[in-house]
């Protein structure tokens, strides 16, 4: 019975044959070989314990080093050479009195010899592993290593002599028949536009420098935007960028991460909070988590400026993007000043942004309340060009757009424990709403019009 | 033989005293390589490997005894055991690895199982007592941020048993841990943990040719490679650590990247369909997680393993994307049949 259940212990008998078949069947996957390198590094920085053991205990040492499974791969035992190991050493058998802990140690202290660690070369072990093999799985293998190494194979070699295009097509159409073909296709259409690789909070490089063409186009031909004061932006350090919220369809984070990458003389990355309910929609949430938006918490706050990073801010939230259009020019509520207290407390400077062109961009035709409560989010944007013209309807109408960066306000002064100050983070957010409050009123009378922007 | 243990330290001995370790659960897949570690260390002494069914790796330092947790007044048998064989630390890990439909025996075992093995340690004090518990008993929920850590409330689905069990579970540890100041309880959080040879409900789920994932929403997984995992409670074993510990492996990738990877492709169906199909698919038992479990292909549950690299020292040695890989390797030997499936 222990026989049966050693044998059938896939940590110890499977995947002695893991490695080399996967060796030899796919040569080409050097990420599989970089990933069973790094096991064994880990087997040897992490449980170095599993090591020292093999100089110990030379009789069981085979057994003995080989069942902890860290790395099954490396260390593998054929299930053969299991089961021709000697009874007494089956855990049924050993009872208390076999172990006592002096024999223990009589047998850790006297190791004559140690055994060598690796103590065959690869290819001697899977020619062993072969010779214990069943013939039904060396049948097995000898097939699927036929199938991978066409070169060395006779089979591919004949036809290419006599008729190469005949024998292209039939192994195409072959591999077409295969069930596995089209899944396998539809997985490589599906990953080839973005990385294996994203930040910690879900922004792919591969997948956003793949939207900059149509961003970048959008910047500048369609809102033409024109940029002011980014020298006020820090080159390097942490940020907080506060911007007003408006235009139905929230497209102002990717505009201000568009403008801060291309006016930008250190082309800083913005990360920008984004509400809830652009989470809880389907689409919007996953596509705008990989442009480099993240849900809108303090703790992700925190977290991203403790990283050095410029993180834009929409204090207005929800109330800013579903005010009615007669009231585009009036600044919400700035929340509750979540984002001054998070300044005070990582001692960040402030940016005040002013965004004009969104409300003209996405002008909010009617609050759809009754299809916002039936899809459970709490505003439905309904414009004259989305939702109708589908994803193309974020483009909105070709408004001019302006962004302006004000001087930075400083957090320096205060002390962390400040941020518990409601008095002084109410005044302090009162002093940023009105100078962006300002800032707009001002950029609205500079404006020749809507649609043919400011006057040189 | 504990006081011999004891005596012995005062005096000048070249060996510090051997560990007795006990370990519940001990034919999981964790238990059963954690004795090949434990059993390769000359820091210990004597390996107890408690469960119904003898782990086959035990080896000469491994003595089995067979205690089912779900029998009333086994908290009894457990002490007199600790007591007899001086065990100093206990790794509690009998627990599901998967959601099972016997959710009454699944309460026994893991709520009122961890109780009893709790009550033989207030019996006799053992210096560790180190629980098995996972990230996702946080919870996926829209409101989560980004990165959970250590202190966030335990939000599991309250229809969930199998995340029920293992909050209960958590919390009987932290009344031990207050009651019983000279026991060091160390809680560890794993990841759902992927690899070459480990079987759960995620190895299944990956297992299939077409992955379902719920429509427009592509959630980041973290993920923690199996030999990470072992190194987690070889650590916590070995370093005295109190507290609670996220054991995660490094970075996070969206679900439908690892389903891609895993050489597989998604199944995206609309998530109002989501949990009506799930709740019938495991009616069926057609799935292997129950409808709660829509959750995680909808929301964010990512713990942050920053405590545990400062306090523990414990640093994973393969990203999510390596354990991912990894797993794909072997699942594509055994998609042909030339590797043997993992025994569960």
């Amino acid at each position: 019975m222990a026989k049966k259940v050693l044998g059938d212990d896939p940590f110890k008998a499977e995947p002695a044959k893991k490695p080399k078949a996967t060796k030899r069947a796919a040569p080409a996957k050097s990420a599989r070989n970089t990933v069973a390198a790094k096991a064994r590094a880990a087997r040897e920085t992490v449980t170095s314990a599993a090591v020292e053991v093999v100089a110990e205990s030379p009789v069981e040492a085979p057994i003995a080093t080989v069942v902890p499974a860290v790395d099954p791969p490396v260390t593998g035992v054929p299930a053969d050479e299991v089961d021709a190991m000697p009874v007494d050493v089956t855990p049924e058998d050993v009872t208390p009195d076999d172990v006592a802990p002096e024999a223990i140690e009589t047998v850790t202290v006297t190791a004559p010899e140690p055994i060598p660690a690796p103590p065959f070369s690869v290819e001697d072990r899977f020619e062993q592993i072969l010779a214990e093999a069943s013939p039904d799985l060396i049948a097995r293998m000898a097939e699927r290593l036929r199938a991978s190494e066409p070169e060395t194979s006779p089979e591919p070699e004949a036809p290419t002599e006599t008729a190469p295009a005949v024998a292209e097509v039939f192994d195409v159409s072959r591999e077409m028949m295969s069930s596995d073909y089209y899944l396998r296709r539809w997985g490589k259409v599906a990953m080839r536009d973005r990385s294996q690789d994203v930040d910690d909070f879900g922004l792919d490089l591969a997948y956003e420098s793949r939207w900059r063409g149509v961003f970048d186009a959008l910047y500048d031909r369609w809102w033409k935007v024109e940029v002011e004061g980014i020298e006020h932006v820090p080159s390097e350090g942490r940020v907080a960028l506060v911007a007003n919220h408006s235009g139905a369809v929230p497209v102002d984070g990717i505009v201000l991460a568009t403008a801060l990458r291309k006016e930008h003389p250190a082309q800083r990355r913005l990360r920008w909070l984004a509400e809830d309910f652009v989470f809880h929609t389907p689409f919007a949430g996953a596509w705008l988590s990989r442009l480099g938006a993240v849900r809108a918490c303090q703790e992700n706050a925190e977290r991203l400026l403790s990283r050095e990073a410029v993180v834009g801010l929409f204090p207005e939230g929800v109330k800013g993007i579903s005010k009615p259009f007669r009231d585009r020019y009036q600044l919400q509520r700035f929340g509750r000043g979540g984002h001054i207290k998070l300044a005070i407390r990582t001692g960040t400077p402030i940016v005040p942004v002013t965004i004009v062109g969104a409300e003209e961009t996405h002008p909010q035709v009617f609050p759809a309340k009754p299809l916002a409560r039936l899809l459970g989010v709490p505003f439905v944007p309904v414009t004259p060009t989305f939702p109708w013209l589908g994803p193309a309807g974020l483009a909105g109408l070709p408004s001019r757009w302006k962004i302006v960066f004000g001087e930075p306000l400083s957090m320096a002064d205060y002390a962390p424990e400040q941020a518990d100050d409601e008095l002084l983070v109410n005044r302090l957010n009162e002093k940023l709403r009105g100078v962006i409050q300002q800032t707009i009123e001002q950029t609205v009378r500079d404006r020749r019009s809507v649609f043919s922007g400011w006057r040189r | 033989m504990s006081d011999a243990r004891s005596e012995g330290r005062g005096v000048a001995r070249v060996a510090p005293p051997r560990r007795t370790v006990a370990l519940t659960g001990a034919d999981g897949f964790l238990g059963r390589n954690l004795i090949g570690l434990l059993e390769d260390d000359d820091r210990v002494g004597r390996v107890l490997a408690i469960d119904v069914k003898n782990p086959p790796t035990a080896g000469r330092k491994t003595r089995f005894y067979k205690v089912d947790l779900t029998q009333p007044s086994v908290d009894q048998s457990l002490a007199e055991i600790f007591a007899s064989e001086g065990v100093d630390t206990v790794l509690h890990m009998a627990f599901l690895a998967s959601p099972t439909h016997a959710r009454a025996w699944a309460h026994e075992l893991e709520s009122v199982g961890t109780m009893h093995v709790l009550n033989a340690c207030r019996q006799h004090t053992v210096r560790r007592f180190v629980l098995w518990s996972q990230t996702l008993i946080y919870g996926a929920l829209p409101s989560n941020p980004n990165h959970l850590t250590e202190d966030h409330p335990l939000r599991g689905s309250a229809e969930s048993r199998f995340l029920q069990d293992k909050i209960q579970a958590e919390e009987a540890v932290a009344r031990f841990a207050r009651q019983v100041p000279g026991t060091t309880c160390t809680v560890l959080r794993l990841a759902p943990i992927l690899g070459p040879t480990v079987t759960n409900w995620l190895t299944r789920f990956l297992g299939h040719r077409l992955v379902p994932t719920l429509m427009g929403f592509d959630p980041l997984v973290q993920l923690l490679h199996e030999v990470d995992a072992l190194a987690a409670f070889k650590l916590a074993v070995m370093r005295d650590a109190p507290g609670t510990y996220n054991i995660v492996g490094d970075g996070v990738l969206p679900l439908s990247t690892v389903i891609h990877l895993a050489g597989r492709s998604p199944l995206p169906v609309p998530h109002p369909l989501a949990k009506p199909l799930a709740s019938a698919l495991w009616t069926a038992q057609l799935s292997e997680a129950p409808p709660p479990f829509v959750d995680y292909l909808r929301w964010v549950c990512v713990a942050d393993g920053a405590k545990a690299a400062r306090e523990l020292g414990f640093r994973p040695a393969f990203t999510t994307r390596e354990a991912v890989l990894d797993y794909a390797g072997a699942q594509s030997l055994r998609d042909v049949q030339l590797l043997k499936p993992a025994a569960g």
